[in-house]
C-alpha cells in the first residue's frame, strides 16, 4: 500500500470517527430531558408567549413589521447560543470535572475527532432550532421568511464559531460543575436581556449603546437582516459579523490558553 | 517484540516547588503485574499519568512499549487500556453503547460482548450507565479499559469501593489479562491485592521508590525477622531462653528474632522437658502491609492527609 493511500484510507476513517462521535454526542443530548428542554424547548416557549402577548403590535423604529417578524429571527439567534454557549460552557465544564475529558484524552481518539463531535452536535442543535422557529413562524404566525438565504446562512455559522468559542472559553473561568449552571446562565441572560431580545431596542438608546460592545445583539441583528423588509436595507450585517469574529478571536485566545483536560478540584 | 514493556529512569516532576517524582526508576517486563504501593501524595498517580502519555516529565528517560509517551501517537494509545481512579462514563448511554462508541477508537479492538461478559455487566448491558451502582460503574471502567485489547493496561486503584465478590472477580480478571500476555501496572492502597496479583510491587514514597521486588521478599520479608507467639497454662513457670519472651497482650508470650528455627528448636525442647504445653503456637512473618509500614513510615511521615498530588489549578 502506497502512502497517499494509508492516508486517504486514513482520513476516510477519521471522517467515520467524527460522524460516530457525533451520532454518540446526539443520542445522549437527546436522552437528557432537561437538556433537551431547556436548550431547545425554551426558545419555542418563548416565542409561543411572546407572540400570545403582542406578536401582532408594530414596531415603529424597525420598519412598522410587525413584532413577532422580529422575534423569530431573535430566537433563532437565542437557539444558537443556547447550544454553543449555555449548553456547551456547561457541558464542558461538567465533562471536565467528572474526569470525561480525561479519559478520552487518554484514548486514541485524536482530540481534534473529540472536539469536531461536540461543536457538530452544538451546531446541529442550533439548526434545528432555526428550522423548528422558522417553521413555527411561517405557519402560526404568517411571519415573512428570509429574503437572502446565504446572508442568514454566513450570520449563523458566524454566530455558532463565534458562541462556540466563548462556550469553551467561559467554561475554562469555571471552577466547578456546580457553579456552571449559575454562571453562564446569568451572564447569558443578563446580557440577551441588554440586547432587546424580548423588547426591541431603539438604535439610537443607551441601551443599544451598551449592548453593541458584546456578541450578542449583534447576532440578533445579523439574523434579522436577512428578513429586512424596509427598501435600501442590506440583508448582510457586515458590521456585526465583524463584531462577533473579534469577540470569537478573543475567545479562542483565552480558550486556547486555558483549556484543561482534568478536573480543577484538588 | 522486546521482553521489556516499560523502562524509566531518572524519572522527575515537579509542581511548583513540589517535587513529586523525584528520580524513580524501574522497568516491567512484558505480561507482567507491577504494583506501585504508596501513600497519598507519594508521586504513583503522577509517574502513571507520565507513562501514559497525559503529563509531561521535567527529567528523565521513559520508555513504555517502544514509545515516549510524551510524544502522544496515535498508534501508541491505540496500545494502552488505562482505568483512571475517577468514575468517568456518560451517564445517558447504555452499557454497550459506551463500549461500542469506544471500541470504534481502536484499530483492533476486542468484541463488546466478550467485554460485557468479562466484566460481569451481562444483565446491565443495555441499562443507561446512570442506573449503574458504583461498583458497575466502575466495572465498566474497567471495561472502558480492556476494549481495545490493549497490550499495556493501567489500572489505577480499580477495586476501590468493589465489594469483597467483585474485588475476586477483577482479581481474575486481572490474572486472565496477564496469562494472555497483558502487562499491567496497577496501584492500590490493599496489599493483599498486591500479595494476591502482582509479580513485583514498587513502595513509592515522597517521589521516590524505597523497595522494589517480589511481594514475598519485599522489603527482606522473607529473611528477616520472626514473630513466635504461644501462651502457656495457668501456674506454668516461664521458660528459660537465651532469647527473652515478651509479655504480649491477653497472657500470650511473644519472641522476636531472626534465628526461628534456633529458637523453636530450644522451646519445644523446654516445653517436652517439661512436660508444659505451647498452647496456640505459632510463627509469623511479617506482613507486607508490616513492611510497607516500616518503608513508608521511615520516609512518608509528616505529610499527614496530602491528597494525590496534582499540578496547581
Amino acid at each position: 500500500m502506497t502512502v497517499a493511500a494509508a492516508d486517504r484510507r486514513g482520513s476516510v476513517r477519521d471522517a467515520y470517527l467524527v460522524g460516530r462521535q457525533v451520532r454518540y454526542e446526539q443520542l445522549a443530548f437527546w436522552r437528557n430531558p432537561f437538556g433537551a428542554i431547556f436548550t431547545v424547548g425554551f426558545s419555542v416557549v418563548f416565542l409561543l408567549l411572546l407572540a400570545a402577548g403582542g406578536g401582532n403590535s408594530r414596531v415603529a423604529y424597525l420598519g412598522n413589521i410587525r413584532l413577532i417578524q422580529y422575534y423569530v429571527p431573535g430566537f433563532a439567534a437565542y437557539g444558537v447560543m443556547s447550544a454553543c454557549f449555555n449548553m456547551l460552557g456547561i457541558q464542558l465544564v461538567i465533562r471536565r470535572e467528572t474526569g470525561l475529558l480525561k479519559r478520552l484524552r487518554l484514548s486514541p481518539l485524536p482530540t481534534w475527532a473529540l472536539l469536531s463531535g461536540i461543536f457538530v452536535n452544538a451546531a446541529i442543535i442550533s439548526a434545528t432550532q432555526v428550522v423548528v422557529l422558522f417553521v413555527i413562524g411561517r405557519f402560526a404566525f404568517d411571519v415573512h421568511l428570509p429574503h437572502n438565504y446565504a446572508a442568514l446562512v454566513l450570520a449563523l455559522v458566524v454566530g455558532v464559531l463565534c458562541f462556540t468559542a466563548l462556550g469553551v472559553a467561559i467554561s475554562t473561568v469555571i471552577p466547578n460543575q456546580e457553579a456552571a449552571g449559575p454562571i453562564i446562565s446569568i451572564v447569558y441572560f443578563v446580557l440577551l436581556f441588554l440586547s432587546g431580545l424580548w423588547f426591541p431596542l431603539n438604535p439610537g438608546s443607551s441601551l443599544a449603546q451598551i449592548s453593541a460592545y458584546f456578541p450578542v445583539r449583534h447576532l440578533i441583528l445579523a439574523v434579522f437582516a436577512p428578513f429586512q423588509l424596509q427598501r435600501g436595507e442590506s440583508p448582510w450585517a457586515w458590521h456585526d459579523l465583524l463584531v462577533m469574529a473579534i469577540w470569537g478571536v478573543a475567545a479562542c485566545v483565552v480558550a486556547f490558553r486555558r483549556f484543561r483536560w482534568e478536573p480543577r478540584r484538588n | 517484540m522486546a521482553a521489556v514493556a516499560v523502562s524509566v529512569e531518572g524519572l522527575r516532576k515537579h509542581y511548583g516547588s513540589l517535587e513529586a517524582v523525584a528520580g524513580v526508576s524501574f522497568e516491567v517486563d512484558r505480561s507482567e503485574v507491577f504494583a506501585l504501593l504508596g501513600p497519598n501524595g507519594a508521586g504513583k498517580t503522577t509517574t502513571i499519568e507520565i507513562l501514559e502519555g497525559f503529563r509531561t516529565r521535567d527529567a528523565g528517560r521513559v520508555q513504555v512499549l517502544g514509545f515516549d509517551p510524551a510524544e502522544r501517537r496515535r498508534d501508541f494509545r491505540e496500545r494502552l487500556g488505562i482505568v483512571l481512579q475517577e468514575l468517568a462514563v456518560e451517564p445517558m448511554l447504555s452499557v454497550r453503547e459506551v463500549l461500542e462508541r469506544n471500541a470504534g477508537y481502536y484499530p483492533a479492538p476486542r468484541g463488546v460482548d466478550e467485554v460485557i461478559e468479562l466484566v460481569g455487566l451481562g444483565e446491565k448491558a443495555d441499562a443507561r450507565v446512570k442506573t449503574l451502582s458504583g461498583g458497575q460503574q466502575r466495572r465498566l471502567d474497567v471495561g472502558l479499559g480492556i476494549v481495545g485489547n490493549p497490550e499495556l493496561v493501567f489500572l489505577d486503584e480499580p477495586t476501590t469501593g468493589f465489594d469483597p465478590s467483585a474485588r475476586r472477580g477483577a482479581w481474575d480478571l486481572v490474572r486472565a489479562l496477564s496469562g494472555g500476555g497483558t502487562t499491567v501496572i496497577l496501584t492500590t492502597h490493599y496489599m493483599d491485592e498486591a500479595e494476591a496479583l502482582a509479580d513485583r510491587v514498587a513502595v513509592i514514597a515522597r517521589g521516590r521508590i524505597v523497595a522494589i521486588g517480589p511481594p514475598r521478599s519485599l522489603g527482606g520479608r522473607d529473611v528477616g525477622e520472626a514473630t513466635i507467639r504461644f501462651h502457656l497454662p495457668e501456674g506454668a513457670p516461664r521458660p528459660e531462653l537465651r532469647v527473652a519472651a515478651r509479655d504480649g497482650t491477653g497472657g500470650v508470650f511473644e519472641i522476636a528474632t531472626d534465628d526461628e528455627v534456633g529458637v523453636l528448636h530450644e522451646l519445644t525442647g523446654w516445653s517436652l522437658e517439661r512436660h508444659v504445653p505451647l498452647q496456640g503456637l505459632t510463627v509469623e512473618r511479617l506482613t507486607l502491609e508490616d513492611v510497607y509500614l516500616r518503608l513508608v513510615g521511615d520516609t512518608a511521615h509528616g505529610a499527614p492527609g496530602a491528597g494525590d498530588v496534582g499540578p496547581p489549578s
